[in-house]
């Protein structure tokens, strides 16, 4: 990609999700053997369509979490209607943008449908985005992060950043 | 929770893996690939690996190095060993720099592997018996075919043998299995009902320009980031020729490729970031993402069905009137005869500027502001006198338009009248479907009506009841042809007719018994023998008399060059094909040394003779005897243009291995001074491809309304839409390969339609609905889709689909002059479907693909 690419990129991403990025080379995860269980959020806290930022499995991996309108693959709560994906473009790595249902991807357009399993419903990535698995705790309302379905892009396993 | 196994993490090549390099296989854009082979017991380490990445760190964003899920597979070599398959983008090739699309992203998962995806490729010749297909020899298949062949040409003539076969490159094998196809049909057989893939005839699609001296692949992927402006017409470049749009359109219109333009163009020209002009009926993607990045710099003209030619020549009128062009330039490299004629009819002199403009409004339903704009974008000198740089790209919704020759001339002489050829940044031709690979010997019908056509056409010569033999080679016309519901039901009751009198007592198992009864059903009926050559059993093949397994991609050593940059490369074997599946070359040669041993049996030297010459070894020998039909290639830099544009002697396979993803530029010329081989970037800077060098103008028709096949339907209330057709960014053609792959068959799960908000409205029909399109020559069941890309009055269907076809309802309209049909434009009526939906739109996407805002 040419420059102004990555230009036009920038100025296209929120200042939050470059905050995962500009960090990246710094911080380590330990090896992990299982994936972690994670609390990322309170589903009584959670306004429909205003998604939460997290990192899962390790600090480099930006994920979200959402409440949508519309029952959902994979989905937690009453209404099926809650899910987490990965943030990282499984075409090249840009951050994605939640928006209407979707997550969206400035650098080459593609496009995932977070009720349908993460699908690239438009756009170049050939791999589907990752999916979080979540569980929620009916007592307390607690999401955790318990899984991951699919690759993280950018990583040769989900688990084997050392 | 996971519709389909997903992997969370894979496997790493060893420092010693196996490495090659190809061309990915699907789109006319042509990204590179590095393959990587190992056993799949071994692995590499994250720190010392074969694709020389550090794997234990987090990968950044727009490194050029990508390896997800879809890459990767688990092959079984003929040895019975497992091996580990990576393909990944080549971050090397100037074509795509590491970027891949989301079709050549999945080019690992149609690996052939004996439990997987692919595991039902075909594998042995398959004889029609009394229940079905049973295996049978190579031996049997070729004695078969040899001999029946033989009888029905020395009974009933060459023409009584029709064929469809591929012409192109990628996913079918390119030069070598195109000299192999031609050396048997054109230089063998020399049958005249001769037709290409994903048409009835044997022609070029864009004979309008080529008889104009301007062959349509005559630019480089830099012009596409060179172009002060560049106009896409009928070409859904974003969705269909993907990394071409995101590597070399994108960056133009981000402003990206300012600092390259200031360093090719004249001192002092203006170089600023790229405008896009796009013409096409529907709102798609390619439209919305140029909004998306500079809305200001992007015009869509959407003309209505069959009509761009009109509109082609009003913007010439209008360029003509404010003297952009030049007039040294048009004296100097065109010819000034034959341009009276397009004075004449296409910008019509005799009449008033506003005269024809007001004609051209009605017509195409496009405003005079609209041209106007259109035409200062394309032609208007930048500031400081200076010549704009303008690419056209145009592809389907042109050539497979109304008039066909017509549209493809108006929009070559647009840009030729304007010098927008043969300079950095111009051009004008095809966008290109797949990739190209052309050569074999002259065909029957060399050109146009203009130049000793028109070529028959051989959907309605079989569909009428000629011809004893129909051969199709890597294609499904029962999806693929225009008005495919009447040709399946034609070609289906031949196809019977035959089995039935084969099997009246039993169908013998002895192949020269089984000859002689095939024989003897030719004498008293009107049967046809269809043999169907592909990697797969297809739509098609249901009623074949003979399936032949063919090699894939991968699995044979092939040359391509791709449309973006004429750029011949190199797409090596790195696959064993499955069972007893050949190469199409060798499958051809063994059926053509056969048909030349029974010949010489019969002491007929002539016909002998003439399949002679396909006694090759190898795929490189194959390579090699293609190359001398381009003749002497001894020219130097100003001598391009009397080149063919494919034209590669004195390449070798041998040496496209070593040049791997840098490939070279065809036309390949051999340079008089130092006798050195060397590439074409950009073509007719110098002269046109005419005898004399200079282009050939061409006085278009005149608007006359549509033909009687589409005539019919204009007033008729039972079919109140415009339909036209188009492909989808996931699947290939027919999805052969994708129907096969999850992520894919999930995503397009059923043919769909796109419907305008309005008239969904007065349909009753929702996003998620499923609805019937019909007409008088078939109907389709679709998926409904609700959005804007369409127009009030104007309905969408994905052109064809592993579960049914939109070509049920093309007419069988093909331009008298050129025999190419129109594919684009028919009337059709749509029905809501009251049935039970299909269980797929529970797990497809339902958003819009045209929709790409955030706020």
């Amino acid at each position: 990609m040419s420059d102004i690419s990555r230009r036009k990129f920038l100025q296209t991403t929120s200042a939050s999700a470059l905050l995962f990025f500009s960090g990246l080379n710094n911080t380590h995860a330990a090896p992990a053997k299982a994936y972690p269980s994670k609390k990322i959020g309170n589903i009584r806290d959670l306004k429909p369509n205003e998604p939460l930022a997290f990192n899962y499995p390790d600090e480099q991996s930006p994920c979200l979490l959402v409440k949508v309108d519309n029952e959902t693959i994979g989905g937690v709560g009453p209404q099926k209607n809650v899910v987490s994906f990965s943030t990282l473009c499984t075409h090249m790595g840009c951050p994605l943008t939640y928006s209407k249902g979707r997550l969206v991807c400035k650098c080459h357009y593609s496009m995932f449908d977070v009720s349908r399993n993460g699908q690239t419903y438009q756009g170049l990535a050939s791999q589907w985005v990752a999916q979080i698995v979540l569980r929620l705790d009916a007592g307390t309302g607690n999401i955790y992060a318990e899984g991951v379905e699919g690759l993280i892009y950018g990583r040769i396993g989900n688990l084997k950043l050392s | 929770m996971s519709l389909f196994k997903r992997k969370d993490s894979l496997p790493i090549p060893p420092l010693d893996a196996e490495k090659y390099t190809t061309v990915c296989q699907y789109c006319s854009a042509g990204c590179g690939y590095n393959v990587f082979v190992w056993p799949e017991k071994r692995s590499g380490t994250a720190k010392s690996n074969a694709f020389h990445v550090d794997l234990s760190q987090q990968n950044q964003l727009l490194s050029g190095f990508s390896y997800t899920e879809t890459m990767h597979n688990v092959i079984t070599r003929k040895n019975g060993n497992k091996y580990n398959l990576a393909i990944i983008p080549a971050k090397e090739s100037r074509i795509n720099k590491g970027d891949y699309s989301i079709r050549g992203g999945t080019n690992a998962q149609t690996a052939y592997t004996p439990t997987g995806h692919t595991k039902d490729r075909l594998k042995d010749p398959l004889l029609r018996k009394e229940n079905g297909f049973v295996a049978i020899s190579w031996d049997d298949a070729v004695e078969i075919i040899a001999t029946v062949t033989k009888s029905s040409i020395d009974k009933y003539g060459a023409d009584s043998i029709a064929m469809k076969f591929y012409d192109h490159g990628s996913s079918g094998l390119g030069f070598e299995d195109n000299w192999g196809a031609g050396k048997l049909f054109l230089s063998g057989i020399q049958t005249h009902y001769l037709s290409i893939h994903n048409r009835p005839a044997y022609n070029s699609e864009v004979w309008g320009s080529r008889e104009r001296g301007m062959h349509e692949l005559n630019y480089d992927v830099d012009d596409a980031r060179l172009a002060d402006t560049i106009v896409l017409w009928g070409a859904n470049a974003y969705e269909s020729a993907t990394v071409f749009f995101t590597e070399h359109i994108m960056p133009n219109l981000q402003g990206g490729s300012v600092e390259e333009k200031k360093q090719e163009f004249d001192a002092g020209e203006p170089a600023e970031e790229g405008r896009i002009i796009v013409i096409d009926p529907r709102k798609n993607a390619t439209i919305t993402v140029s909004q998306d990045i500079n809305a200001e710099r992007v015009l869509h003209l959407r003309p209505n069905l069959g009509t761009d030619w009109i509109l082609a020549n009003a913007l010439a009128r209008i360029a003509w009137e404010n003297k952009w062009y030049d007039s040294d330039y048009l004296q100097k490299r065109t010819d000034m005869v034959t341009f009276e004629a397009y004075k004449s009819k296409s910008l019509q002199l005799a009449k008033s500027l506003d005269a024809v403009l007001a004609d051209a409004e009605k017509i195409t339903g496009i405003s005079r502001k609209e041209m106007e704009e259109a035409a200062g974008w394309i032609a208007k000198p930048k500031t400081g006198g200076f010549k704009r740089r303008t690419l056209t790209l145009y592809e389907k919704g042109i050539i497979w338009n109304m008039k066909n020759y017509d549209q493809v001339a108006a929009i070559a002489q647009l840009n030729v009248l304007t010098s927008n050829v043969g300079r950095p940044g111009t051009g004008c031709g095809r966008l290109g479907g797949h990739q190209e690979g052309y050569v074999r010997p002259g065909a029957p019908t060399p050109g146009s009506i203009y130049a000793g056509g028109p070529p028959k056409n051989v959907d309605n010569y079989i569909t009428g009841g000629g011809g004893k033999i129909y051969w199709v080679g890597a294609t499904d016309p029962y999806l693929s042809t225009p008005n495919s519901k009447f040709f399946k039901k034609s070609v289906k009751k031949r196809a019977t007719n035959l089995l039935d009198y084969l099997d009246n007592g039993g169908i013998p198992s002895d192949p020269k018994a089984y000859i002689a009864k095939v024989l003897e059903a030719f004498e008293k009926t009107d049967g046809l023998f269809m043999i169907v050559q592909d990697i797969y059993r297809t739509h098609t093949s249901e009623d074949a008399m003979l399936i032949l397994p063919a090699a894939g991609w991968g699995e044979a050593v092939d040359t391509s060059i791709n449309c973006h940059s004429r750029l011949l490369r190199i797409y090596d074997k790195f696959l064993d094909a499955p069972g007893e599946a050949l190469p199409d070359w060798k499958i051809l040669a063994l059926v053509g040394n056969k048909l030349k041993a029974l010949y010489e049996a019969d002491g007929n030297k002539v016909m002998a003779e003439r399949f002679s010459g396909m006694e090759w070894k190898n795929d490189a020998e194959v390579f090699e005897a293609g190359s001398h039909e381009f003749g002497d290639n001894k020219a130097t830099e100003s001598e391009e243009a009397r080149l063919s544009a494919e034209c590669y002697k004195g390449v070798t396979h041998e040496m496209l291995r070593k040049l791997g993803n840098e490939g070279i530029q065809t036309p390949v010329r051999q340079d008089p001074a130092t006798g050195k081989l060397i590439g074409t970037k950009r073509r007719y800077k110098y002269s046109f491809a005419s005898k004399d060098g200079l282009f050939k103008w061409y006085g278009t028709d005149a608007w006359t309304g549509y033909p009687a096949e589409v005539a019919k339907y204009v007033d008729n209330p039972a079919y109140p839409y415009w339909f036209t057709t188009g492909r989808s960014q996931h699947v290939w053609q027919t999805m052969y390969n994708d129907k096969r792959i999850p992520e894919k068959l999930l995503t397009v799960p059923l043919p769909y339609l796109e419907i305008h908000p309005n008239d969904a409205v007065k349909l009753n029909l929702k996003t998620g609905e499923m609805a019937e399109v019909f007409n008088e020559e078939g109907s389709c069941l679709a998926l409904v889709y609700v959005n804007d890309a369409t127009k009030p009055g104007l309905v969408f269907g994905l052109m064809y689909h592993a579960k049914g076809t939109m070509n049920n309802l093309t007419s069988s309209y093909t331009d008298p002059k050129t025999t190419i049909p129109w594919y684009k434009g028919t009337k059709v009526g749509v029905k809501k479907y009251t049935g039970k939906l299909d269980d797929a739109i529970k797990t497809v996407s339902l958003l819009s693909n045209n929709d790409f805002t955030t706020s």
